[in-house]
């Protein structure tokens, strides 16, 4: 495998005494797909929350591309070209699917406050931007939901849009939390190929958090398994299948 | 039997305080409507700008006049009465500067209120920001440089110098107008715009927007700094117009009587909120003009405009969330280069489209 | 001067018990529904009123009777209000700031009929409604080594002690506090484990608006009762409410004593040293306000955004 983009070394955080994540080590190649599964409770969500600067870490340490990441503010790691989705998607309802997407570029010009009424000031900007949106919302077959309503959207294209407003972007990382739940299995399929399309055409980094194995382990690189905060196993996803302390996390929970 | 009725002099009466009011309205909107802070303390910035101006002219007034005594006192208010109006370039010169220290003023306070109140929740914001315009309301009755609970009259009237005061008036709704119209321009264009769309992605998920890299605190700080500011300037063109002030105009009632306007125009609609000022105001100046006419009643009539306001809000809530003018989607030139690829795609068959 | 000073210190004790009774409900009813009501104010006037008319119309001057209707009236009013407006809304999906400003609008509605009916009743009276001084002596005035202690007190400190034992009894022991308690913690999964949501968001409202109303009588009988009381109770309350971060009763009977106790005896304080006039009290309830507010940001109770504005590795 490549250098790892993004590093976790040690990782741990507490809250009271819960320890949600307990001294967790790991790492994310560049160009990989790579899984992150371990039963309900087990510090899945809690390790993206700190990589993405939602806590502080209690210990330990997050690199991203040679920098240190943990303990800045979730705006400044986005910016840094690491991107999350959320368990429950978290689109803007009351934006069109466009502004949804729209809304991601950093630093635009009609953001600020004193450009914002002179739109001579941004208007070419804004197109650029829309052109940039609409074509990517087309190459992954969203392209008559430009103008709909996210409340019109069904759970798998919302999943979807969420990953595409990072690609507006151009960041290099996407961390994914539960892409196919509550999704159909064919569609959940789909969803991971479109994920391995983004991985193989334009270069992304994939973390994904998933329940359902049996989707996941057709499409990842390598899995880690994290159990009370700690890392259980990790492997080929073959490997990881086959391990007997994996099955007995799994089964004895 | 009612007095002849000044149909003109209503007009001018109820076009000032649409305006005063509007601009209330229209900055609210853009804090709850648009950006979705719950700023319940709104009438402490109405009442920063009122007492700006107040303090602002009659001490300088005083000042440049040489008159010793201070302006709550009666010698003050008769050297008032005597100098306002003496030079029309200090009478104008006070109203700019009050104008531009109340938006800068009012609007710092806003910045600085929010740090404390930028990352706790919509409850805690509105706690913190109701008391905080009680607060002011306490301090002003009790502070004596600004008149304790007398406040402070004798404020000079921008256009004193004209001896007409027919006149005087129908210039200063002009004037009045005049900034509403500023204040409806800026807020429509910021809400059509990229920043119009980073405040709605606030209001409806601001974590959500924070994890999209938006600076979150930043953008509602810079809200707040300008809704205060606009609240502010509301406040300086009120003190003017009454030409007294005093702790009871900035009672908490005033705030939900903005809310209400807000409310009963339409939340996130800038023009819903002038068309809802429109109406709260023309029936309160109807009230006035009535009020004298009615003797004694059993019940004030005020109490009842307010009961019917309080429960006209309730139900608009509950049965017309969206208000007479309900929120618009934001109009951005991005549509016009959606529609043009429309277009083109129309034109060269079914191309674009992949999967 | 020291029989002074233990004599502020009974003034600030007394205020805390009411403040107590003021605030709890508050969070209370916070936690469980996400809703600041502002008709908590109304709340303790209506209370406050329930006694006084009771006196001038009955000469009523048991003041556990006042207490008793207070609560029933201020239970009344809040299990109303959840019926026909905070229930409906929130099952349209509305949010926090669509339900404190519903309940402002009903805020200025009761208190504007407060005012409207005192303008009646004051007619028919031929007296004062609008500022009456309640002093009831149900119970006895008693003297404990020298100092004396008003009825009031005494009221006060027994009727707080009842309301903090039944609140302990009821959202402990009893069925419908555990599943008020289940509510609060989460609403998702009270809703999913079949508790029957609103009758038992009733139940609190109930108990709620009655504590505040009583509030309200212990407040009249040791200071004065007009239609504004809760108006100018508020900031108190609301800045007690949030030292218990809206969430904590406990924490929030605290509050009521840091709050009390800033009041009176550090204004007795700045005044005597500084001289700072007592009417600038307010500014010490505020200021306390900010102080938790920015030192314990209630990041869990209110929602939170997960920024730090100062950057900090660990
Ligand atoms: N903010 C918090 N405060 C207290 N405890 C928390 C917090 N967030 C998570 N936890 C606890 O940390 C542990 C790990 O939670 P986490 O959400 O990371 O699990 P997960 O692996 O994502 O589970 P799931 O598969 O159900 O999503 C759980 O015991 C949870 O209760
Ligand atoms: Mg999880």
């Amino acid at each position: 495998m490549t250098k790892p983009i993004l590093e976790v070394k040690d990782l741990a955080k507490y809250f009271g005494g819960v320890k949600a994540l307990d001294g967790v080590t790991l790492e994310v190649p560049e160009r990989g797909v790579i899984g992150l599964i371990g039963p309900n409770g087990s510090g899945k969500t809690t390790l993206f929350n700190v990589v993405t600067g939602f806590y502080v870490p209690t210990r330990g340490e997050v690199w991203y591309a040679g920098e240190r990441i943990d303990g800045l503010n979730p705006n400044e790691v986005f910016l840094k070209g690491l991107v999350r989705t959320f368990q429950i998607p978290r689109l803007f309802p009351s934006l069109t699917v466009l502004e949804n997407v729209l809304l991601t570029p950093p630093r635009q010009v009609g953001e600020r406050v004193l450009t914002a009424p002179f739109r001579s000031k941004w208007e070419e900007q804004e197109k650029e931007l829309a052109r940039k949106a609409v074509a990517l919302l087309r190459k992954f077959g969203l392209g008559e939901y430009v103008r709909a309503r996210v409340s019109e959207l069904s759970a798998a294209h919302m999943k979807m849009i969420e990953t595409i407003r990072g690609l507006i972007t151009d960041a290099r990382v996407y961390l994914l939390d539960e892409p196919a739940a509550g999704v159909a299995y064919t569609t959940a399929r789909e969803l991971f190929t479109f994920i391995r399309r983004l991985r193989d055409e334009e270069g992304l980094t994939f973390f994904i958090i998933e329940h359902r194995l049996e989707v996941l382990m057709d499409f990842v690189d390598y899995v880690y398994v994290l159990h009370n905060g700690r890392l259980l196993s990790e492997g080929k996803p073959d490997e990881v299948m086959s391990d007997p302390k994996v099955i007995e996390a799994y089964i004895g929970r | 039997m009612l007095p002849s009725f000044d149909a003109f002099g209503f007009l001018v009466s109820w076009g000032t305080f649409l305006g005063i009011y509007a601009i209330l309205a229209v900055s609210l909107n853009l804090e709850v409507g648009l950006t979705g802070m719950a700023n319940f303390g709104k009438v402490a910035f109405y009442g920063i700008g009122a007492y700006l101006a107040a303090s602002l002219s009659v001490y300088a007034v005083l000042a440049v006049y040489h008159v010793a005594a201070a302006p709550y006192t009666t010698e003050g208010i008769i050297a008032l009465g005597k100098y306002g109006g003496a030079s029309p370039a200090l009478d104008l010169g006070i109203f700019a500067a009050s104008l531009v220290l109340g938006f800068i003023i009012a609007g710092c306070v806003g910045y600085l209120l929010t740090y404390p109140t930028l990352r706790v929740g919509p409850a805690f914001l509105g706690i913190t920001l109701l008391a905080f315009g009680e607060l002011l309301r306490i301090f002003l009755l009790n502070y004596q440089p600004l008149g304790a609970s007398k406040g402070l009259s004798g404020i000079p009237h921008p256009f004193l110098w004209i001896p007409d005061p027919v006149l005087r008036e129908r210039l200063y709704v002009l004037v009045v107008l005049g900034f509403l119209a500023v204040t409806l321009w800026f807020a429509e264009r910021i809400t059509n715009s990229p920043f119009g769309r980073v405040l709605k992605a606030v209001r409806d998920d601001e974590v959500a927007a924070l994890c999209m890299g938006k600076h979150v605190p930043r953008v509602k700080a810079t809200v707040l700094f300008i809704g205060s500011g606009m609240a502010g300037v509301a406040g300086v063109l009120l003190a003017f117009y009454m030409s007294s002030v005093n702790p009871n105009m900035f009672v908490p009632a005033v705030t939900f009587n903005i809310w209400a306007m807000v409310i009963l125009g339409g939340m996130g609609n800038n023009k819903g909120a002038v068309v809802g000022a429109a109406i709260i105001t023309f029936v309160d100046r109807i009230l006035t003009f009535i009020t004298p006419n009615l003797g004694i009643t059993i019940i004030t009539p005020d109490y009842v405009r307010w009961m019917i306001v309080g429960i006209l809000i309730v139900l608009v809530l509950m049965f017309m969330p969206g208000g007479l003018v309900p929120e618009k989607p934001i109009k951005t030139p991005a549509w016009e280069a959606v529609e043009s690829l429309e277009k083109e795609s129309k034109e060269g068959g079914s191309g674009g489209d992949e999967a | 001067m020291v029989n002074m000073d233990a004599y502020q210190v009974l003034t600030a004790v007394h205020i805390a018990l009411i403040y107590a009774v003021l605030a709890v409900p508050l969070t209370l009813s916070y936690k469980t529904t996400k809703i600041i009501n502002f008709v908590h104010i109304n709340f303790i006037t209506y209370g406050a009123y329930a006694a006084v008319l009771l006196y001038t119309f009955l000469g009523i001057d048991n003041v556990f009777v006042a207490i008793a209707a207070a609560f029933v009236i201020g239970g009344a009013m809040s299990v109303i209000d959840n019926v026909t407006v905070f229930e409906p809304l929130s099952r349209r999906g509305a949010n926090v700031v669509i339900l404190m400003i519903a309940s402002m609008g009903l805020w200025i509605f009761y208190k504007y009929l407060m005012y409207s009916v005192l303008d009646v009743l004051s007619r028919v009276a031929k007296a004062n409604l609008v500022s009456v001084l309640l002093r009831f002596e149900t119970l006895p005035r008693v003297v404990v080594n020298g100092m004396p202690i008003t009825s009031a007190f005494l009221t006060a400190a027994i009727t707080a002690a009842v309301l903090a034992l039944m609140l302990y009894f009821i959202l402990e022991k009893t069925a419908v506090g555990k599943a008020i308690r289940a509510i609060a913690d989460n609403p998702t999964l009270a809703e999913i484990s079949g508790i029957p949501r609103g009758r038992v968001v009733n139940v609190m409202w109930f108990m709620a608006g009655g504590m505040a109303a009583v509030g309200g009588v212990l407040w009249a009988i040791f200071a004065i009762a007009t239609p504004e009381v809760g108006d100018t109770l508020i900031l108190q309350v609301f800045a007690i409410a949030v030292i218990g971060g809206l969430t904590s009763l406990s924490r929030t009977a605290l509050g009521a004593f840091i709050i009390a106790f800033a009041e009176n005896l550090g204004m007795a304080f700045l005044n005597q040293v500084f001289g700072v006039p007592t009417s600038f009290k307010p500014f010490i309830t505020f200021s306390t306000l900010l102080i938790v507010i920015i030192a314990f940001p209630p990041l869990g109770a209110g929602g939170g955004l997960p920024y730090r504005f100062l950057r900090k590795r660990r």
